[in-house]
């Protein structure tokens, strides 16, 4: 089934409209970005029940944006009606004047050129099995519940299972004088979370699901409960690792980490407007071993950060960003392609209504390879597997690498040898990591629980993964 | 601070007579209005300028039924709009209502009326507009962009102001007013290597000249950054941090005596113990370093639930004073809700930092990232910028991680005398562990 479009915006578009002639007579360039968007949280522990609206993640709200003789401006609002609109425009036309008039000492205002739009009209949904309001907020907590359980009963070291599910569905409507933009859009997302304790330490195991579609996302769930129990029981075993460089294979979580925050961040091309990214002087060149071809994009893989245009009204890309080991492009929002007089490829995403564009991330993998993961593990004489990935820091200026896992499982003369270390950072420098990489798995996997920041800020949903990798790297 | 009555609504009118109408007795509703400049300068040009001026509701409900002889108390919430009319906020609380009695959580009271207020929190930023503000702070950010040699990249400078109502069954309306300014900045040097420092900040009131200070130090730390090559090697250091990353560690101990983590039994603190001298197997162990003295702070007067916040006494020489959080938990422990206290107010320590800097030492004044954990203990990150002192010279270095348990170190670190202030965090400068790991080259 098809996501609805919002009644909502239907109601509001005539006015927006109205907002917008108004706004085409006074600047060259205006658009309106309106979302209506509803997010629920459900989540069961030994602590409770939460049923709650995510109070980000759910708005209705409008943002305005103008190019006032070249110069950048954005107004964010919360309501509008037919008999509002002057009101609303005025506002809209006194924050421009307003604000920036007096700069600092030594500094001035952009002026954006080219500002031209081509002729566009987008009316799409994703599509869904099972809603989750169809399926009742008391079937959904009923089914967390009997997995919390379950977990709680596992181990008497284990003190507390989380379960959750939260899903968001939103429709997007874009105006400018070309574009007349409409998407309707659902993901969903579950995870589970055990606690085991053991004197002052805690351990917890995690195992996510997430996918572009509704409840059914929970059907594969509660099947990983017993290896999220195992791996927390496990981490309190974990001995702290002795610091070096070993040969490692990545499971597919760890290698999407490294795609996400260690590669793709990089390429993020608003960083290439400020000169604060290193890629910027390798697109030709080779950065990876010739094994990798990296995806990053709206349309690569049906996933929660999957969309058809996006914040900025530019439809979504599958951008190949490094084929066999060359670096071919970066992934740029629209503002950003002005300044760089190249082409957007669809990544300007906001946070909510209230916040600025910038060049984000969406759905980012590299491509599978051919081996068998037996095979590579069985190539280890001495190194470790990398499971479960849990933080990491982007470096696009540098290329420095800080991943963190939680689990290094110790690998000696090409067999697991039931040893694990914790909890392990992964450092050195992005191109020496990703030229190591020596062998690739048959299949991906990519999964998108949770948010990437901008640097501390500006949280978006976004989707990593690929193959297990084998590659070399420092472990500390 | 002073009285400041937030103006009625029609919006709140509506919810409160379809709360009436549905008959829902117990419940909780937020407002909150947001406006705010931002100026976001790329180089030294302004790329982009944004004003904001918006508001949600969001409308916690509340639900008393027994499960199994036990009487429970569910709640769930939900956004409400402008511009609904009475039959959408009826279905929208409809709903929320009927989700509260699947939320089988024991019974509880909500936060009791003791007063109600409107209060405008004092700050010398009301006595400007928010343009001004986001201005004045932007100049004070460039005012010291005048070097050659290393500059700033760019910088996101904001101004908001929020006024924040809270209304419930149970009597209370009442609420604040605040403004902070806010932002990010990133400062790049060239040569001998291209190297960036990224920094953040965050002032409730308009400190030019702690906001000039940080960019100084920050421009000053990004040409030492510059200067480093080597990462240092692998080993055991005595280790120093510095600047915002001192404030994380203590995030291990307020973060453990929260309601929620006590009630769910991730923490096993208890009043009256010295929690700093636990050691991994819960034992009790000597502190020989300094001892810590946290106080937590309110930022705002009246916390979402109603709670009207104070300062508490939180470790008074590593000793736990007092359990902090909201009601549900508070509740279940009974103990007093003390609401939501963001900022940490910690004692200055026995050590100057050129005391510190005596012995052989990793000073460690960025990483890329500083990461405590609150279950395991353990903290860590990338090493962005150290300085490395062998006992005959000082180095500055680059790469490598610091990897360090505060179970093992809590006995024996120290905080400098010198002091930091920021919005959410009033404490030493420094501090000071020892064997601490180390991945280096």
């Amino acid at each position: 089934m098809k996501v609805k479009e919002s009644e909502y915006l239907k109601i509001k578009k005539p006015i927006l409209k109205k907002l917008l002639e108004k706004l085409l007579a006074k600047y060259e360039y205006a658009s309106i970005l309106a979302n209506d968007s509803k997010s629920v949280n459900y989540r069961v522990n030994k602590s409770g029940t939460n049923i709650s609206e995510d109070s980000t993640l759910s708005e209705r709200g409008f943002v305005v944006k103008i190019y006032d003789n070249g110069k950048a401006a954005e107004y964010s609002f919360s309501a509008i009606e037919d008999d509002t609109v002057d009101a609303v425009y005025f506002e809209i036309v006194k924050s421009v004047e307003n604000l920036g008039n007096t700069l600092p000492d030594g500094t001035d205002a952009y002026k954006y050129t080219a500002i031209d739009e081509e002729e566009l009209y987008i009316n799409e949904s994703t599509e869904y099995a099972s809603d989750p309001e169809e399926k009742g907020d008391n079937n959904i907590i009923d089914l967390l519940t009997r997995i919390s359980e379950k977990g709680r009963a596992y181990d008497k070291r284990i003190i507390d299972c989380s379960v959750a599910f939260n899903y968001q569905k939103y429709s997007k409507m874009f105006l400018s004088k070309k574009k007349d933009l409409t998407q309707n859009v659902m993901w969903s997302c579950g995870y589970i979370v055990t606690m085991a304790k053991e004197g002052e330490e805690i351990q917890n195991g995690y195992k996510p699901v997430s996918m572009l579609g509704g409840i059914e996302v929970l059907d594969t769930l509660e099947e990983k409960l017993e290896d999220a129990c195992n791996t927390a029981l496990d981490l309190l075993k974990a001995a702290p690792i002795t610091p070096g460089e070993y040969d490692c294979i990545c499971e597919p979580d760890v290698t999407g980490m490294i795609v996400h925050e260690a590669f793709g961040h990089g390429v993020e091309m608003d960083m290439f407007v400020k000169d604060r990214a290193q890629a910027k002087e390798f697109i030709g060149k080779q950065v990876a071993s010739e094994l990798i071809t990296m995806h990053d994009g709206a349309s690569t893989i049906p996933q929660v950060a999957t969309f058809f245009f996006d914040d900025e009204g530019v439809p979504a890309h599958d951008t190949i960003i490094i084929d066999k080991g060359i670096l071919k492009t970066g992934i740029c929002d629209d503002q950003s392609a002005k300044h760089l007089g190249v082409k957007p490829t669809g990544n300007g995403r906001r946070q909510d209504m209230t916040r600025k564009a910038y060049t984000r991330m969406t759905n980012t993998i590299f491509e599978a390879g051919t081996s068998k993961v037996e095979d590579m593990i069985a190539s280890i004489k001495d190194g470790f597997l990398l499971c479960q990935a849990s933080s990491g820091m982007e470096d696009p200026k540098n290329w420095g690498i800080q991943l963190m896992v939680d689990i290094a499982r110790e690998i000696k003369d090409g067999k697991l040898t039931g040893k694990i270390y914790s909890p392990i950072v992964m450092t050195g420098y992005v191109p020496d990591l990703l030229k190591s990489i020596s062998m690739i798995s048959d299949s991906i996997e990519a999964g998108g629980t949770g948010y990437c920041g901008k640097g501390y800020k500006e949280w978006v949903k976004v989707s990593d993964g690929g193959p297990y990798i084998k590659a070399r790297i420092r472990l500390g | 601070m002073k009285l400041n009555k937030m103006k009625g609504n029609n919006m709140k009118d509506k919810i409160l007579a379809s709360l009436k109408r549905l008959n829902i007795e117990e419940y909780i509703i937020n407002i909150t209005k947001y406006q705010s400049a931002q100026m976001f300068f790329i180089k030294k040009s302004l790329d982009t300028k944004r004003a904001e001026n918006t508001v949600s509701y969001n409308v916690n409900v509340y639900r008393k039924f027994e499960k199994n002889g036990k009487e429970m108390k569910g709640n769930s919430s939900v956004h409400i709009y402008i511009g609904m009319n009475d039959n959408e906020i009826d279905e929208a609380l409809k709903r929320a209502y009927l989700a509260a009695s699947f939320v089988c959580n024991p019974a509880y009271d909500l936060m009791e009326c003791k007063k109600n207020d409107f209060i405008t929190i004092e700050s010398d930023l009301m006595n400007y507009s928010l343009e001004d503000c986001c201005e004045k702070a932007s100049a004070a950010l460039f005012s010291e962009d005048n070097r050659n040699d290393v500059f700033i990249n760019s910088a996101e400078i904001f101004a908001y102001e929020t006024k924040e109502e809270i209304i419930t069954s149970t009597g209370i309306d009442s609420g604040y007013t605040k403004r902070y300014i806010s932002g990010e900045f990133v400062a790049q040097c060239k040569a001998p290597q291209d190297v960036e420092t990224y920094k953040d900040f965050r002032y409730n009131t308009l400190d030019t000249d702690a906001l000039k200070d940080k960019v100084k130090k920050t421009l000053e730390y990004t040409l030492d950054r510059a200067m480093a090559k080597e990462a240092p090697k692998a080993g055991k250091y005595r280790v120093i941090i510095s600047d915002s990353y001192v404030s994380n560690i203590f995030d291990y101990y307020t973060s453990r005596a929260g309601v929620g983590y006590i009630y769910a039994k991730y923490s096993d603190y208890e009043i009256g113990q010295n929690i700093q001298a636990l050691d991994d197997e819960g034992e009790t162990a000597e502190i020989k370093g300094d001892k810590i003295s946290l106080k937590l702070v309110p930022t705002e007067p009246i916390s979402g639930e109603g709670v009207w916040q104070n300062t508490l006494d939180f470790m008074d020489e590593g000793v736990l004073k007092t359990y902090h959080g909201g009601v549900r938990f508070s509740r279940y422990l009974g103990v007093e809700p003390t609401g939501f206290l963001n900022k940490v107010e910690v004692a200055a320590g026995s050590m100057s930092v050129e005391d510190m800097k005596k012995k052989p030492y990793l000073w460690v004044v960025n990483f890329s990232d500083f990461q405590m954990d609150d279950f395991t203990g353990h903290f860590g990150g990338e090493i962005r910028l150290a300085f490395l002192y062998d006992g005959e010279k000082v180095t500055p270095v680059t790469g490598g991680s610091i990897n360090g348990s505060i179970l093992d170190c809590q006995t024996n670190m120290y905080f400098s005398k010198e002091m930091q202030r920021e919005a959410n965090f009033e404490g030493p400068y420094a501090m000071c562990f020892e064997d601490v790991t180390v991945a280096g080259v």
